[in-house]
């Protein structure tokens, strides 16, 4: 078994994908891994829509420019504006982002490749899923077998201190 | 929208294109670059498919998608990997 360190590091962000079908057990738990997210108070302000057929990926695809191959499945990773009240709006989006980073991790822990997608147009998603105005699409999950293993890119040096700010660090 | 292959190609790359307008307004600075050359690898994708790109723009596409994420690592080395393209596309400019 992959340590939970060993999955950390492994995981890179996928965006070539085999043209296979991704088993539905496996989307179910990557999702139910998103749904364990923390959230602040608990508000668990989210709204998975899972996306596989194919014609509707590919629609999606085409209002996102960050999303470079056909995967086999888009994770449409929403806000529910309307759990997310005057406090919540700002904070809520560390829960979107949590539970996104959850089902990337657990896609890499059942051998999936995935990729967070930004690069999107919001309305456009809106208007593809028939999301009502308040469910707010943050964030797109691409899923599928990869058909590449991209280098690590390197990671920011000198980010972690000691005690404070500009003294000893770490890495 | 017209069901014919080609058409429906170009209308996906107009939805590119027109998401990426709004996008870039937006989104860092080198992401602008980086949708151009993007957009060039995806024009040459559909003349690959429909037999009308030559091998030197199949070549060139290839280079494209090898090249095209250095944008995430470096700015200086997106920038020599544009002017290698750039260059190429001179040469070839050059013989016709
Ligand atoms: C909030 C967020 C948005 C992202 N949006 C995109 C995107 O639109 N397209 C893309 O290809 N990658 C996107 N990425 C992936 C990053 O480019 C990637 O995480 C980064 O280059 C580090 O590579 P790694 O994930 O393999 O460690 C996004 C990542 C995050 C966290």
């Amino acid at each position: 078994m992959t340590s939970f360190f060993e999955v950390i590091l492994k995981r890179r962000s996928i965006r070539k994908f085999r043209d296979q079908e991704v088993e539905e057990d496996k989307i179910r738990k990557i999702v139910e891994a998103g749904i364990w997210a923390p959230s602040a108070g608990n508000m668990q302000p989210w709204v998975f829509v899972v996306v596989r057929n194919k014609k509707n990926i590919e629609k999606i695809k085409a209002m996102s420019p960050g999303m470079f191959d056909l995967p086999a499945v888009i994770i449409a990773v929403c806000r529910d504006m309307g759990l997310a009240g005057n406090f919540e709006e700002n904070i809520s989006i560390f829960d979107v982002a949590m539970a996104a980073q959850n089902m990337l991790l657990m896609a890499c822990d059942l051998g999936l490749g995935a990729c967070p997608v930004r690069s999107f147009n919001q309305k456009a998603v809106q208007v593809l899923l028939d999301l009502p105005e308040h469910i707010v699409p943050e964030l797109l999950v691409t899923l599928g077998y990869p058909d590449e293993s991209p280098s690590p890119p390197e990671r920011r040096k000198g980010v972690v201190f000691l005690e404070k700010y500009g003294g000893d660090g770490w890495f | 929208m017209n069901d014919g292959e080609l058409n429906k190609e170009f209308f996906e790359l107009l939805c590119y294109v027109l998401t990426s307008a709004r996008g870039l307004m937006d989104e860092p600075k080198m992401y602008g670059p980086f949708r151009l050359v993007d957009t060039a690898s995806r024009i040459i994708s559909i003349l690959e498919k429909h037999g009308i790109a030559d091998d030197f723009l199949a070549e060139e596409r290839k280079k494209i998608d090898e090249g095209k994420y250095s944008v995430m690592e470096s700015e200086e080395k997106f920038k020599e990997f544009l002017d290698r393209i750039i260059q190429d596309f001179a040469e070839e400019l050059k013989k016709s």
